[in-house]
């Protein structure tokens, strides 16, 4: 990213936030209210950063998994799916002999990228070998995967004497992502994180197995010509998407619910769909973007407390915020804006 | 209808594709001429409404339009029939011409649409089932079809954008007659072509482009020396194919069909040189193509090349090139720097930014291409994107396999083509190429393959063929 599509990125962001500011107003609320609120909700107090930073290693990381799939030129629905089974796969762990010994969350962690990704196989298989497209297998395994997740929930892995849609059984501490000081810090989530996103920037501006990603994306018949297959590579980026996804099941399990519960994706896999088509697989982008959303969200909860606003304005204002964005990078109102600018500065 | 161009300027970044261009056009057919890269293709598209010009303005009989929204340009009777078939291929015929129907309201007569439409093909002699699916006709009847959907819809002012390098010499005539016809019901025709011959068969007035401005304008009777004179900076001269050194080594061919044919010569056991040319000459919608694509995906039931003892050549010694460039040769969001990088790649995992750059400068210097490393392939012109596809294959020994080679190009860029690969040919294997353009395939080829719709009609080397019998061959009148 170049230094003039970081400036329009930048008023295309405080545009966005203006439209929803005066969305706010015809509503009657005082944006400035909702701003303050929000930001004493997520970052107030330092539980609350860490909470908000629980939320957005999942959502992170399931962006980073989109990038990976619309690289490849895939629409990867399937997501929320992906990072339900992470989720089982972690659970599986965490309940099992190693549930009480230090390795634990590592291996969890394993288990997860390989439950994730394996349902990220499963649609790039069905999409190439089957011509099943992306979209409906997709949606069809997150179906499958919630409802293994409500069948283990409420059968074997019920709680004793209750069969109940509150989730299974609180892990032992063991098996909790670790964490240091007494408030918890999450700093094995965020080494991972930032690992991954270091990792991701390398290999798709570095590699060559970044850049036929990419040219697979683009033009599916081409690739022969360059003696790779476009069929192997959508494979590649399903499988690893789908891994990714998983530790974002692994992150909420075992870091944030600490049990499997029937809404564990959080709806964090459809919202990073939403992300990802803001940021167009621009990883900086990414970044920040995700970390805003997780901001919201948890600030979210602030509203009711302090203005008595329902929490759903959240949602509200995420939504807002991407259709702005969208309309926004099509009008191309920032280079005018840019160009006025620069005309006013060099005066 | 009178169409006029006023002072029109297109740049993308620093290359200036249009400056100035003023034509005006009072009626019948109007050549656009130039060679590729002169500005002929962002004209069409200002004209068409695909691209906003930066300045200039356009006036159809003396009404000046708006520009940039091809919705405009054909509700003011603008139609563009591109180089390459622009349709809805996942559609039937009958649903194509539905789609684009602008006379039709909402709840249009499917029969009475139907029955005009047969009509239509009928006046035209073309043969074709409606329901048929557009992405099953080549891409000669898929023009067709385009051409006859916008005189359907009632266009006035018909572009076409070097439309015949995918017609048969059939269907060029019978176009060429309806263009003509055409005319005469006050349609204006502006026709895109390098192809001065058809130029002077049919055309009343031209303008010649070069490096995006007006050079020439010219009448009927056309003086074709200064023509000549304008377009090309030096003179018309073919390349010599340059006498053969007798290598050693020999491949065979198989071709499953070929066993069928009455051979005398040539059997599938027979030893041909390395460095050979192979050309499979057949009209457009022929299986010349196909064949090529044969060869590259190594069905081994229909077609095979091997060493003369026995061995297939391997997959990565078979370098491939299609004839749709955009669709199936290269990726048109990406720039020529990844194009290269991904040619390079098989090199090494880790891309090393530098040394693909200076990579891909020698490569552009090497093959002649217009651009800069940094441009979108698909701002390149027909010929700069051959040569790109060209410069792409590794440069190790092997077969090339090229799909219609020149097509679209004109004629400095085709012998700058064929300069290349006859430059390369010295150490290749052998040079497989499929053509429509029977002197492409004369000039060049060492011996013929000679293909008539769907079968191989003969096999031949040059010097036991000629020319005559070649064009019977593959217009299936001789076998």
């Amino acid at each position: 990213m170049n230094f003039n599509d970081l400036k329009i990125n930048f008023i295309r962001f405080i545009l966005s936030i203006l439209i929803i500011f005066f969305l706010l107003l015809s509503f009657g609320i005082n944006p400035l209210d909702v701003t303050n609120a929000l930001f004493i909700g997520s970052f107030g107090s330092f539980e609350k950063i860490i909470r908000t930073i629980l939320v957005w290693v999942p959502i992170s990381m399931a962006s980073i998994a989109l990038i990976y799939t619309f690289s490849s030129g895939m629409w990867n629905i399937g997501i929320e799916g992906q990072i339900i089974m992470g989720a089982i796969g972690a659970t599986i762990i965490a309940r099992s002999f190693l549930g009480d010994t230090f390795i634990s969350p590592y291996i969890q962690l394993f288990m997860a990228l390989a439950f994730g990704g394996f349902w990220g196989l499963i649609c790039a298989i069905l999409k190439v070998k089957g011509g099943v497209h992306e979209i409906f297998s997709g949606l069809g395994l997150d179906f499958v995967a919630s409802g293994i997740a409500i069948y283990l929930i409420i059968g074997p892995w019920k709680r004793k004497g209750i069969a109940s849609t509150s989730g299974t059984e609180i892990f032992h501490e063991n098996s909790w992502i670790p964490t240091v000081g007494n408030l918890d810090f999450p700093i094995f989530l965020l080494i991972v994180i930032i690992l991954v996103y270091v990792f991701t920037f390398y290999l798709l501006s570095h590699t060559s197995f970044g850049l036929r990603l990419k040219a697979t994306g683009i033009n599916f018949f081409a690739t022969n010509k360059f003696n790779f297959s476009s069929e192997r590579y959508i494979i590649f980026s399903f499988i690893i998407a789908g891994a990714l996804a998983g530790i974002a099941g692994f992150s909420q399990v075992s870091g944030s619910y600490h049990k499997l519960v029937p809404t564990i994706s959080g709806g964090f896999g459809f919202l990073s769909i939403l992300l990802v088509l803001i940021c167009s697989r621009n990883i900086f982008l990414t970044f920040i973007i995700s970390f805003l959303f997780a901001a919201l969200i948890v600030g979210g909860s602030q509203l009711q407390i302090k203005l008595d606003l329902d929490h759903s304005l959240v949602g509200i204002i995420q939504a807002s915020f991407v259709l702005s964005w969208l309309i926004l990078q099509r009008v191309n109102l920032e280079k005018k804006i840019l160009n006025i600018f620069s005309k006013v500065f060099t005066k | 209808m009178k169409i006029e161009l006023k002072n029109i300027s297109k740049s993308f970044g620093s290359l200036k594709a249009n400056k100035e261009i003023s034509i005006s056009i009072s009626g019948g057919i109007h050549a656009l001429l130039g060679e590729n890269g002169a500005g002929k293709s962002t004209l069409v598209k200002i004209i068409s409404g695909q691209l906003n010009p930066d300045k200039g303005s356009i006036l159809i009989s003396d009404k000046k339009i708006n520009l940039g929204s091809p919705k405009i340009a054909i509700n003011n009777g603008i139609g563009m029939l591109n180089q390459n078939p622009l349709d809805f291929a996942n559609l039937s015929v009958l649903e194509s011409f539905l789609v684009g129907n602008t006379q039709n309201s909402f709840m249009s007569n499917n029969h009475k649409t139907k029955e005009e439409i047969l009509h239509l093909f009928d006046n035209y002699n073309i043969e074709i089932d409606l329901n048929e699916k557009i992405s099953s006709f080549s891409i000669g009847q898929r023009q067709q079809i385009e051409l006859l959907r916008l005189l359907y819809n009632g266009v006035k002012i018909i572009i076409l954008d070097e439309p015949t390098s995918a017609f048969s010499l059939e269907q060029k005539k019978m176009i060429f007659d309806t263009l003509k016809k055409l005319t005469k019901e006050d349609i204006t025709i502006i026709f895109v072509s390098h192809k001065l011959d058809e130029v002077f068969e049919i055309c009343d007035s031209g303008t010649v482009l070069k490096s995006g401005r007006v050079v020439y304008s010219m009448h009927k009777p056309f003086d074709s020396d200064s023509i000549f004179a304008k377009m090309f900076d030096d003179t018309r001269t073919k390349n010599k194919i340059t006498n053969k050194e007798k290598r050693s080594d020999k491949f065979k061919l198989f071709i499953d069909e070929l066993d069928k044919t009455k051979q005398e010569t040539f059997s599938n056991e027979s030893l041909i040189d390395f460095g050979t040319v192979v050309g499979i000459a057949g009209l457009q919608g022929s299986m010349n193509d196909k064949l090529v694509n044969n060869f590259f995906s190594r069905d081994f039931s229909k077609t095979g090349i091997f060493f003369d003892n026995g061995d297939y050549i391997d997959k990565e010694k078979l370098y491939y090139m299609p004839a749709d460039r955009l669709e199936r040769g290269l990726f048109e969001d990406l720039t020529l720097k990844e194009h290269f990088a991904l040619s390079y790649s098989n090199r090494s995992k880790y891309l090393n930014w530098n040394d693909i750059e200076i990579y891909g400068e020698k490569k552009i210097q090497e093959y002649d291409i217009k651009a800069t490393i940094t441009q979108k392939v698909d701002q390149l012109s027909g010929g700069n994107q051959q040569r790109l596809m060209l410069s792409l294959l590794p440069e190790s020994p092997g077969v090339l396999l090229l799909e219609q080679p020149t097509r679209g190009l004109d004629f400095n860029s085709a012998n700058k083509m064929w300069d290349i690969i006859l430059h390369r040919k010295k150490n290749d294997i052998a040079i497989i190429f499929s053509s429509t353009d029977l002197e492409e395939i004369w000039d060049y080829s060492d011996i013929i393959i000679s293909v008539s719709g769907n079968t191989i009609v003969n096999i031949e080397s040059k010097q036991n063929l000629n020319k005559e019998n070649l064009a019977r061959y593959v217009s299936g009148i001789l076998d």
